[in-house]
């Protein structure tokens, strides 16, 4: 019989190495991106456009395709998460409709990627005639956001103290105006986080902003126009595996994009915590 | 804060003199308030900016005239570059170029939802009937390419029909080293795939355990890497250009794949490269089919990516 | 949550006017409508993938599509049991690999690392969740591909890879997920477990982690799904062949990768079989929802 003295340092090792390997392995893929994405960096490559054969030159019509579609996604997104919380969160009461609204929320946040691809092809892109654009791929991604921004926004009005809207409504305030002036500005840190995070997930959509946006390289103007995200541009520099530089380069760029969102969104918590 | 100690000193009745100074302490709204007030505001000008670019710009884009061109990954240099050099030329035009295969691009152009259609094969049977027209644009080779390390210089056409239909399983069959082939092909999207399969495969099916490329520069660094590998690619991209890494090319019958025997025919496995147009071509998609038929392009650009001007040798 | 100001106008007493309980019911019409909103969009998921892959039970057969070893296209032949197979193969596998590290890195977070170690660690874990999957294929696509092709002999490509960049890929997630159920768990029940003379790893093995034991599978099962669901790093490095793979290095094909490959140049009862698999796909992650729901009732 071993000593569990002697078990219990060898199984706490084996968990610091599980750790460890952990923020290794990432941690390296990170480095590894970095190291070579860091030399191709520079205001040509963020600022001109991909010429020539093999995207030589820049990617800046794909950054701006990135950030026009989850701005774009963002802004058809948030009012309808955000007032369906207030629903289930202040409205609504326990019975069937909640649950297979909350069944339902769950699933849209579980769709493979490429399912909800092939569903904005088939309703936004071909049946509802938007042809591949901006729009077809900023409601596309909505559908993935919805859910995450509106778990965070029921989350944020459920932290509310009951005590403050006790306050509103003993001064006789009706439910949407203590809603809309109480509660909600109350949650809105949390909330906003839960909107940034969200767009930190669309940034990172390939397969289906590819189905619903194309792949033309492209200047977006109206949200009818097409473009290309930087996600499918890095995409098909890895598949093509001419160009690794660039590819590096928009991997980097894509990573900082992603890692920006989610750091100011923990900052963001950080920060109006006292709320 | 200043303000903050007179209030102390005057007291609350003189509150209206601190109107005057910016908004301080109890005033103030609270940090969540102003959190959300600043998101609202921030929306609306969002939206009211997307407001205005969608109206105004629809109105007055930039590059008025748009065609679309797509299809073949093989010809998407020619026509990416083609199109730069175009629309630096013609500040109105714009000229959408991409790359998802022949077979996506003939669809594409038979549906309308793109102006020319570039392939790397020809049409096949049931889509001859679509109303298609086809400008020839460039001959092209196909290349069968191996790693250097791999002592094999030829093959015949059986043998390489063989080798892609998975009968062949080992490089000493064909009289090199004991060790498996490993199959690389195309997908199926590729023209490139289709033409080898017409020409080579005729009507032998092609291996299902080959691996399954969708690039050609994937399917050229596979290669090189890995001694028991084959694959096919255009001859254009055997010539190493942005590493150094380098293939060979196999002999087939005998005969190497360059551009004199392509083009006179003596090697086996060459093509030509199409825009389809559905109906003759008009307007702005004729003046650009024009321009990659100038000599500017076919002496530049189709040379320089290692394809054979039209002009030159035989019809097929 | 009771709110005495919401108006009913009984006969005898009236709390708001007319006007202001017309506007507060519209506005929670509204609010029904944005939370509708989600039920309307799976319904239409549901209805459109469904009805653009009817066709293949009318026009080709269930039964055959599901259960056919040949995927053809250029013979008509659509038969997805080799495509099913390597879902599973590559999915099985990533987990495999993935969740003790992922479980283990867990239990670390949750009642190994001090609280200084915690605050590096685990908010690396959770920003490594959002790193988009495209890159984790251009790694395995560039790096590992060769890494594993040169010791292998083989061209690198097939299900080894695969679970290599899956597994890195699903550890932030189920680690994430396993942390906050471990967490949950009262510090009390720990304290009695080394009240009795349990030692740390006895406390882990023995108390800790069958009592979270709900929260854990659910996270593995969202893994799970993200997995399955995973198409473009898979894509990169598993070899595209629809056939049942003789070996770990040998190139095979999954639903999600067989849909991408097809997709830009289908046409007919082509892209009805690749909807098919996408419908298939949507009631699988669908299945999995319920089940964490099922589990999760089953706790509380």
């Amino acid at each position: 019989m071993i000593d569990k003295r002697l078990t219990n340092k060898l199984a706490l090792g084996m968990l610091w190495g599980a750790a460890l390997l952990t923020v290794a392995v990432l941690g390296a893929l990170l480095l590894y991106v970095f190291i070579n994405g860091i030399k191709v960096i520079s205001p040509e490559f963020i600022f001109t456009w991909p010429q020539g054969v093999n995207a030589e030159g820049g990617i800046w019509p794909t950054i701006v395709s990135t950030i026009y579609v989850t701005a774009l996604a963002m802004l058809i997104s948030t009012p309808i998460a955000v007032l369906a919380a207030v629903y289930l969160a202040e409205y609504a009461r326990q019975g069937k409709t909640v649950s297979s609204i909350r069944f339902a929320a769950d699933s849209l946040a579980s769709v493979p990627s490429i399912v909800m691809g092939l569903f904005g092809f088939a309703l936004f892109v071909e049946a509802m005639g938007l042809n591949l654009s901006m729009a077809s791929a900023a409601l596309a991604l909505s559908l993935l956001m919805l859910p995450i921004i509106m778990r965070a926004t029921e989350e944020a009005i459920r932290a509310v103290p009951k005590y403050m809207r006790w306050g509103s409504y003993g001064l006789g305030a009706t439910k949407w105006q203590t809603v809309s002036k109480i509660v909600l500005p109350a949650a809105a840190p949390r909330i906003v986080t839960g909107i940034v995070l969200a767009a930190g997930r669309a940034v990172g959509e390939t397969a289906v902003v590819l189905y619903t946006m194309g792949q033309a390289v492209n200047m977006p103007i109206t949200p009818l126009d097409s473009g290309r995200p930087m996600t499918v541009h890095l995409y098909l520099l890895a598949v093509e595996g001419i160009n690794l530089p660039a590819a590096f380069g928009t991997a980097l760029l894509l990573i900082a994009l992603i890692l920006g969102f989610n750091l100011s969104a923990r900052w963001i918590l950080k920060h109006y915590r006292k709320v | 804060m200043q303000h903050r100690k007179s209030r102390h000193v005057y007291g609350r009745g003189h509150r209206s003199v601190l109107f005057l100074s910016s908004r301080a302490g109890s005033d103030r709204p609270s940090r969540g308030t102003r959190v959300y007030s600043a998101a609202r505001l921030g929306v609306l000008a969002a939206l009211a900016f997307s407001l205005l670019m969608s109206a105004g710009c629809s109105n007055q884009k930039q590059r008025v005239d748009e065609i679309s061109v797509s299809g073949s990954t093989t010809i998407l240099p020619i026509a990416e570059q083609a199109a730069e050099l175009f629309m630096a030329d013609h500040p109105t035009a714009n000229v959408l170029v991409s790359g998802l295969g022949s077979s996506a691009g003939i669809e594409a152009v038979s549906a309308g939802t793109t102006q020319i259609g570039t392939s790397s094969r020809d049409l096949k049977e049931e889509e001859q009937g679509l109303g298609l027209i086809d400008t020839p644009i460039a001959y092209d080779g196909i290349a069968v390419i191996v790693s250097e390390e791999n002592p094999v210089s030829g093959l015949t056409i059986e043998q390489l029909r063989s080798v892609f239909a998975g009968e062949i399983t080992n490089w000493s069959e064909v009289g090199g080293e004991d060790r498996p082939i490993e199959l690389v092909n195309r997908d199926e999207a590729s023209g490139t795939r289709e033409a080898f399969k017409k020409i080579v495969m005729e009507d032998k099916p092609f291996d299902r355990r080959a691996a399954v490329l969708p690039g050609t520069g994937q399917v050229r660094d596979v290669v090189a890497r890995a001694p028991g590998a084959i694959g096919y690619i255009s001859l254009g991209f055997v010539a190493p250009r942005f590493n150094s890494i380098s293939v060979k090319a196999l002999k087939i019958d005998g005969v190497a794949p360059n551009e004199k025997t392509v083009a006179d025919q003596t090697y086996p496995i060459g093509r030509l490269l199409h825009f389809f147009t559905k109906g003759e071509p008009t307007g702005l998609t004729k003046e650009y089919i024009d321009f990659v038929l100038s000599d500017t392009i076919q002496q530049g650009v189709v040379v320089d990516a290692g394809f054979i001007p039209i002009a030159e040798g035989g019809a097929k | 949550m009771s709110e005495p100001t919401e108006g009913h106008s009984t006969g005898t007493l009236q709390l708001v006017s007319r006007s202001t309980y017309v506007k507060e019911t519209l506005l929670k019409s509204l609010f029904f409508a944005c939370a509708f909103v989600f039920v309307l969009a799976v319904a239409l998921i549901f209805v459109f993938v469904g009805w653009k892959a009817w066709p293949i039970v009318t026009d080709y057969g269930l039964g055959k599509f599901i259960t056919g070893t040949v995927w053809s296209s250029s013979t008509e032949e659509f038969g997805i049991l080799p495509l099913i197979v390597g879902s599973f193969i590559v999915t099985l596998g990533a987990l495999a690999l993935g969740t003790p590290l992922a479980v283990g890195t867990a239990v670390f977070l949750s009642d190994v690392a001090s609280p200084r170690v915690r605050s590096f660690v685990r908010p690396a874990v959770e920003l490594l969740a959002g790193v988009p999957s495209v890159v984790y294929g251009f790694f395995g696509i560039i790096l590992l591909r060769s890494l594993v092709a040169q010791f292998s002999g083989t061209l690198g490509f097939g299900a080894f890879t695969a679970w290599v960049v899956l597994a890195i890929m699903i550890v932030p997630t189920i680690a994430a997920l396993s942390e906050d159920a471990l967490r949950s768990i009262p510090e009390g029940i720990r304290e009695a477990s080394y009240a009795m003379g349990a030692t740390q790893w006895q406390t882990i093995y023995k108390v800790v982690v069958p009592a979270a034991k709900i929260g854990i599978i659910d996270a593995i099962i969202l893994g799970m799904g993200r997995a399955i669901g995973e198409t473009m790093a898979v894509l990169m490095v598993v070899g595209n062949a629809p056939v049942f793979p003789n070996s770990p290095f040998a190139p095979l094909s999954t639903m999600t990768t067989q849909i991408v490959m097809d997709m830009p140049y289908a046409v007919g009862l082509h892209r009805t079989a690749l909807f098919a698999m996408a419908a298939m796909l949507f009631i699988f992650s669908m299945l999995l929802v319920a089940t964490v729901r099922l589990l999760s009732r089953l706790r509380d």
